[in-house]
């Protein structure tokens, strides 16, 4: 589904030259559950947004789903990313003045859904989460868990096949972590393919497959029989 | 993403913030409303002067001695003219049949004194028909008799300011007056008129034409008021004035003839242009709110860097961002616009019950400037930040500050 071919990604620092992707190859099937380790400045974050077009590389190519990306141009990159990619966040990025619901439906208004088809499947996925009853609650009015929890219903609400999740625990405490992390990954049961950067090797260990990263090179995987979520 | 989604949203980020929001919309309100009723005091002054040409009295003509090439200046008051304009020249003015009356008018400055007052005057020398001509009113007395117009009469009729500084409260009708080495009685007294043409009513003689004439000595005219029939009559009547005196000077056309309609005209475009300069002042206003706008909007796409890169990142494209900012932006200036003309029309109203007599009106093309401005100026500096959010790089933006 994914194939990441020799992606090299560079960023001028200063005088310094930094390499924060050097010739990273990487497949993805449908359904895989994979997490991105290492320490910070190992090109994690990096990886993870060209993965979800927000950035793109100085060479190499990243085919999704038989589509060679890098030949896009910024207006398609933003439409396959409304319509195939879904982010969470570290710090959640809702915008403060909308509600829970509204937060939720923005994606389908930039994808010029009705209205009446909109609400019905914001009620949905809000109910998924277990939101129903702050459907209409501001964010500064929910707890972390709820937050990210709502920020996940908007990350899938476009049925995306494909979820990246950047340190989606690291604002929140052991528990809600811990439910963050189930409710990823029932939507990867459910087929979506996860793809999860942290630091914590505790979640990081819970994936189907480990990629480890120093210095903006892949340096090792950990494939995993069992799929991820299963493992106690 | 469809229009009226994209509308909500702005209205959401606008209600958002409510402060931000307040200060804009105040600032485009007061180019608004300075640009209306800056416009709807321009065009009430010239409707003031238009009222008060007409009440000179209608399908008035006025003839000058003098031939004068230009036309739209004020008339001369001395004409370098050969051919003096005398009163047989107005009194065969009769004879048309598009003309309805004729006033002809000698001029002049002289000494009035009753006892041992004595004051310098403009005297006025006319006929009877000077009163339905320059619509003037009496206050007491009679005006002059019709009667033939080239007999003298030792009869005058004053105006109030006169009447006040020579009589005081006492009875002034019947008393004997002395103009220059004459003595003439007053029959009469003008009601107050006010300023027109540049006369002050109130503070003339009238007196017989052909007295005026051998009092100062001349047998010239200063001028031949002539009032046509009608006022679709008024060029007919102007031909036959040129026609009859051309006639009698030896096919020479040495007058000037001045319509009401002319002068009215004049300073119908004089005015004209002090609105639309006045407008145009006023507009600065609105380009300083536009730059306000501009500013506050790029405080708002600052603060708002995350809600941008969120935005991007769940698939806003490039033009859809730029098109909610600006949306904001036209939505500030259109209910700023609304505000302002709200205080505008609420202000000439106040103005309206303070100054009854001035005629303070809304032109529509000013309305619908004004608000044309606004919304111009709210897009054109809204485009400046609205591109600045739509290029923000989503990474950065949704790294926070």
């Amino acid at each position: 589904m994914i194939r990441l071919e020799q992606i090299n990604r560079s960023f001028e620092v200063g005088d310094e030259t930094v390499h924060a992707l050097r010739d990273v190859t990487l497949d993805l099937a449908t359904g895989d559950y994979i997490s991105i380790m290492g320490p910070s400045g190992s090109g994690k974050s990096t990886l993870l947004n060209i993965l979800g077009l927000l950035d793109q590389p100085d060479s190499g190519h990243y085919f999704l789903d038989e589509t060679d990306t890098t030949t896009l141009n910024e207006t398609d990159q933003a439409v396959a990313r409304r319509d195939h990619i879904g982010f969470v966040f570290q710090s959640f990025h809702l915008i403060p003045r909308l509600n829970a619901a509204q937060n939720v439906e923005l994606p389908l208004i930039l994808a010029g859904i009705e209205p009446g088809e909109r609400a019905e499947r914001v009620a949905k996925a809000l109910e998924l989460m277990g939101l129903s009853d702050r459907a209409k609650h501001r964010p500064d009015q929910l707890s972390g868990g709820q937050r990210q929890r709502v920020a996940i219903a908007r990350a899938t609400i476009m049925q995306p096949a494909l979820l990246l999740a950047d340190e989606p625990t690291g604002n929140l405490d052991k528990h809600s972590g811990d439910e963050v992390i189930q409710t990823l990954e029932a939507l990867n049961q459910q087929g979506i393919t996860l793809v999860v950067v942290t630091h914590d090797p505790e979640i990081g260990s819970r994936a189907s497959r480990t990629i480890r990263m120093v210095d903006g090179a892949i340096v090792g995987e950990i494939p995993r029989s069992s799929p991820g979520g299963t493992t106690p | 993403m469809k229009l009226a989604d994209a509308f909500s949203f702005g209205i959401q980020a606008l209600t958002g913030a409510r402060s931000r929001t307040w200060l804009m919309l105040l600032a485009m309100a007061i180019g608004v409303a300075s640009v209306i009723i800056l416009t709807a005091l321009g065009e009430g002054a010239r409707r003031y002067v238009a009222n008060e040409f007409s009440s000179l009295g209608s399908h008035l003509i006025i003839v000058i001695p003098g031939k004068i090439e230009t036309t739209g200046d004020s008339p001369p008051l001395i004409g370098g003219t050969a051919r003096d304009l005398t009163l047989d020249d107005a009194l065969a003015l009769e004879r048309s049949s598009a003309i309805q009356l004729i006033a002809p008018l000698a001029l002049g400055a002289a000494p009035i004194s009753y006892r041992q007052l004595e004051r310098d005057i403009t005297v006025m020398g006319s006929t009877a028909a000077l009163m339905p001509v320059r619509n003037l009113e009496l206050a007491r007395g009679k005006f002059l008799p019709e009667a033939d117009p080239t007999r003298e009469s030792a009869i005058t009729v004053i105006g109030d300011k006169l009447k006040k500084e020579l009589f005081g409260n006492k009875r002034a009708l019947g008393e004997w007056i002395r103009i220059h080495d004459r003595r003439f009685r007053v029959i009469g007294i003008l009601k107050p008129l006010g300023e027109s043409l540049g006369m002050d009513i109130g503070d003339i003689a009238v007196i017989p034409v052909a007295s005026a004439q051998s009092l100062f000595n001349t047998e010239g005219l200063f001028r031949i008021l002539v009032q046509a029939e009608g006022r679709e009559s008024v060029p007919r009547a102007k031909q036959a004035v040129i026609d009859i005196i051309k006639k009698r000077h030896d096919n020479e056309e040495d007058i000037t003839v001045i319509t009401q309609d002319a002068l009215l005209s004049t300073f119908d475009g004089i005015f004209r242009s002090l609105t639309y300069t006045v407008a145009g002042i006023a507009s600065i206003s609105l380009a300083v709110a536009g730059i306000l706008i501009m500013n506050v909007m790029l405080v708002a796409v600052s603060q708002r860097t995350a809600e941008i890169g969120l935005i991007k990142a769940i698939g806003g494209k490039r033009e859809e961002i730029m098109r909610l900012f600006l949306i904001e932006a036209g939505l500030l200036s259109a209910a700023g616009a609304a505000i302002g003309i709200i205080i505008a029309y609420s202000s000439i109203w106040v103005m309206g019950q303070l100054y009854p007599e001035f005629p303070l009106i809304i032109p529509l093309w000013s309305l619908a400037s004004a608000l044309g401005i606004s919304l111009i100026t709210g897009l054109l500096f809204g485009i400046l930040p609205a591109r600045r959010a739509a290029r923000l790089d989503p990474i950065v933006a949704l790294a926070g500050r």
